[in-house]
């Protein structure tokens, strides 16, 4: 969204919406003109009110021309046009015994629809020489037409005052434009930058999350390890996980770039010797974790794909977090479901389910997880449960944010939703639905 | 499209038409005094005259003071406290000149009408200007059709009132005519304009993939995943590198907790702080810069990009404070020599108002301080 008009387009925006107004008012003029000119045919019994109507009709055709094809030939076709009818109408009007002088309310009317006619082009300047040449124009046909039945002529106040409104208008949006507040107010650029600061902001915060998905349990497990020989799973897992990122754009989210062995299904390893930094007090809770009700900041804008590699792999790094943090999966449902989704989202969903299943790894202290996918009601469902330690949600503090930025964040991306349940001593359910589709 | 007015759609263009309305004030009164004059001969109440004079005057007030940008936005019922003291000021001009009111062509009230209608175009809807239109013709038929005794022309009533609602007819089509044109030219653009972006957000993020790698997360990442490459082909872990693996967890933890704490706000105030050297301090605990929504975020981003500007400000502070449905936000900026006009900072004061955040001001010599706030539906 954008605020207003730039100031390259308000010269042409203006000029145009001032032409419709102008136009506008002529319509209604010639309007009143046929209305009055029908009232004195049928009322006044006048039947010369028939000629002064159809002379406004004409008036009207040739406007609403130079409205729908402003060209300088039909703006000139317009003024020749309403010129002649304005010499008949006062002719018409004049007749002896009536109006004083053509300084009257009725042969204003024409007169203002003349000068009202603008034309080709924009910008006041040009408004300007067409308005003094319409009014001019309307002038000379009343002292025209009133030599030819005999009369006085006195130029109209009325069509005075309107070109008055026309000159001060025009004159006023032609010279507020030379100060040029829109520039000055900088409202189209800012608001470019503040789609660009939240792009960034999102793209770090993405970043920020997958080298934390990445990187920080394998640091936590190198300091709690302290010195020593490297523990071959440990080695095996960075390889892994460095194997998805080095030579790459990291902070670009990768999917199907899994090692062979990890494809396809669960995978039984080892139980992972991983203490949090914190000791043992982390132990038996997602570490990472806000509250389930906690507010998450993230937007809830579904972002754009970003480019990706390869074809869709489902649920690849699911499998692969897994095997590497050496947790049995048990999966009811058919994977293959998420092609239902697009790849930007089934890769969301994908890194989402791999964050929940190590923090299973982690802190549920049990060694097997279950994945339920179901896709029902144009949303794709998934189900990462485990009965392991569970958790009490007011005990964890605030501050902690694995399932608030992998998780979470991820899955609210993507417009989807994260409900969890976690119960002391019985297992912790996380759900995640996204609805089909996306990028 | 029924319901937007220029000011709302094109905050900036209300604030520049300002003026206008001031002019066209000023030009009713004085076509008020200039046709009372004219018309002198006709008037049978003096009293009545000097009061329709009075009332336009008053009708003229009201509509510029109402369309300051500082006291925007011009509510609809600004319009209609217009109308109505306009139409008042023609009956009293009617008043004035009962039963001797030889000639309508000179009579001020429709005219008067219209050119209000028509000053206060860029502030209300179309449909609004047209009923104001109707509405006001309306009555002053009621009155041609009271006054078509005196009248020295011999033509049906029907005529008279046709020709007598001309200029209330004519300058309110205007003013609805421009009111529609303007926001159909301003959402067209903005349809336009978001279009454009759309396109530009992918080539930005192309964009960004590269500039991030100078972003706090990405310097970290180029520590942290050699260490873990350097690890990998280890044979053994030293206590040192135990260490530095601590350091970097922490860092990380610090990294990630940091950008989800902050927003938009504090990067806008980290390029303005690089780019232009101005000290721009933003004071958000709870984050609540992401509450506010795109047009919301432009209007405060042009304000501090405005403010932060060396010429303008040593120093630019923002801080927001949130309560229960809603919350403040204190722009505040030490001026580097004269502080901004008042009138420039009504500018801002007025787009902010057009983005539903409500806006105050108050400038000293030593401090400039703006202050919006918004509700939370």
């Amino acid at each position: 969204m954008s605020l207003g008009l730039p100031g390259h387009l308000a010269r042409d925006s203006l000029s145009r919406s001032l032409a419709f107004a102008g136009h506008c008012a002529a319509f209604a003029c010639l309007t009143v003109t046929i209305v009055v000119s029908v009232i004195v045919a049928t009322v006044g019994e006048r039947p010369n009110g028939w000629t002064g109507a159809a002379l406004a009709a004409v008036m009207m055709l040739a406007l609403a021309a130079v409205a729908r094809y402003p060209s300088v030939t039909l703006t000139v076709l317009a003024l020749v046009v309403g010129t002649g009818a304005t010499i008949a109408f006062t002719m018409l009007v004049m007749e002896p015994g009536g109006f004083e002088s053509t300084n009257n309310a009725v042969l204003a009317l024409p007169r203002i629809a003349l000068l009202l006619v603008g034309g080709a082009g924009s910008g006041s300047l040009i408004a300007i020489v067409w308005a003094s040449l319409g009014y001019a124009l309307g002038e000379a046909a009343a002292f025209l037409g009133v030599a030819l039945v005999g009369g006085s002529y006195a130029p109209s106040t009325a069509a005075a005052a309107a070109f008055g409104i026309l000159l001060v208008v025009r004159i006023f949006d032609g010279a507020s434009r030379r100060s040029d507040p829109r520039q000055e107010t900088g409202l189209h650029r800012a608001s470019q930058q503040t789609r660009e600061l939240a792009i960034r902001h999102d793209y770090e915060l993405r970043a920020t999350a997958r080298l934390h998905d990445t990187a920080l349990s394998h640091l936590i497990a190198i300091a709690a390890a302290g010195s020593g020989t490297v523990d071959e799973r440990l080695r095996a897992g960075i390889r892994q996980d460095l194997g998805l990122i080095v030579g790459r754009d990291w902070a670009i989210d990768h999917s199907g770039q899994a090692t062979a062995n990890d494809r396809g299904g669960p995978r039984r390893a080892a139980p992972v010797a991983e203490p949090s930094p914190n000791g043992r007090a982390a132990r038996g809770r997602f570490a990472g974790r806000t509250t389930a009700g906690a507010v998450t900041r993230a937007r809830t804008a579904p972002l754009p794909a970003e480019p990706r590699p390869g074809g869709t792999t489902m649920l690849v790094q699911s499998f692969a977090a897994a095997g590497n943090a050496g947790l049995d999966v048990r999966v009811t449902g058919d994977p293959e479901i998420l092609h239902v989704l697009g790849p930007g989202r089934a890769e969301a969903l994908d890194a989402a389910v791999a964050q929940c299943l190590i923090n299973v790894a982690r802190h549920a202290g049990v060694d097997e997880a279950e994945l339920a996918l179901g896709l029902g009601g144009g949303e794709v469902t998934i189900a990462v449960m485990d009965s392991g330690v569970g958790f009490d949600e007011r005990e964890v503090p605030d501050d902690r944010i694995g399932l608030r930025t992998s998780i979470r964040a991820r899955i609210e991306q993507q417009d989807g939703t994260v409900r969890l349940w976690s119960t002391k001593g019985i297992g912790t359910t996380i759900v995640l639905t996204v609805p089909e589709g996306g990028a | 499209m029924m319901r937007l007015t220029q000011q709302e759609a094109d905050p900036i263009g209300g604030i520049t038409a300002a003026p206008i309305v001031v002019i066209g004030a000023a030009l009713a009164v004085g076509s008020a005094v200039a046709l009372t004059w004219v018309h002198r001969s006709e008037v049978v109440s003096p009293l009545a005259a000097i009061v329709a004079i009075l009332l336009v005057a008053a009708a003229g007030a009201v509509a510029a003071i109402s369309a300051a940008p500082s006291r925007a936005p011009f509510t609809a019922e600004r319009l209609w406290v217009v109308v109505t003291l306009a139409v008042g000021a023609a009956i009293a001009e009617y008043t004035s000149t009962v039963g001797s009111n030889r000639y309508l062509y000179d009579d001020f009230g429709p005219v008067v009408i219209g050119m209000l209608i028509l000053s206060v175009a860029p502030y209300c809807t179309w449909v609004s200007l047209a009923l104001a239109g109707v509405l006001a013709s309306t009555v002053l038929s009621i009155l041609v059709v009271g006054a078509s005794n005196s009248v020295a022309v011999d033509a049906p009533v029907g005529a008279l009132v046709a020709v007598n609602a001309a200029p209330v007819i004519a300058l309110s089509a205007a003013a609805a005519g421009y009111a529609y044109a303007i926001i159909a030219e301003t959402l067209g653009w903005q349809r336009e304009a978001n279009r454009a972006a759309l396109q530009r957000d992918s080539e930005l993020r192309a964009g960004i993939a590269r500039s991030v790698q100078q972003s706090r997360v990405s310097v970290l990442g180029r520590e942290v995943l050699p260490f873990l490459a350097g690890i990998m082909t280890a044979e053994r872990i030293t206590v040192a590198e135990a260490d530095r693996a601590r350091e970097l967890a922490e860092e990380l933890r610090r990294a990630l907790r940091a950008g989800l704490e902050s927003t938009w706000l504090d990067d806008l105030a980290t390029s303005l702080r690089l780019a232009r050297g101005i000290e721009t301090i933003v004071d958000d605990p709870s984050g609540a810069a992401d509450l506010l929504g795109d047009d919301q975020r432009s209007a405060l981003t042009a304000l501090i990009t405005w403010l932060a500007e060396p010429t303008r400000s040593e120093l630019v502070t923002v801080s927001l404070v949130t309560d229960l449905d809603g919350g403040r936000i204190v722009i505040s900026a030490v001026p580097a020599g004269r502080p901004p006009a008042k009138r420039e900072i009504d500018r801002f004061i007025a787009v902010a108002r057009a983005v539903s955040l409500g806006a105050e001001s108050a400038s000293t010599r030593e401090n400039v301080r703006v202050e919006l706030s918004y509700v939370i539906d």
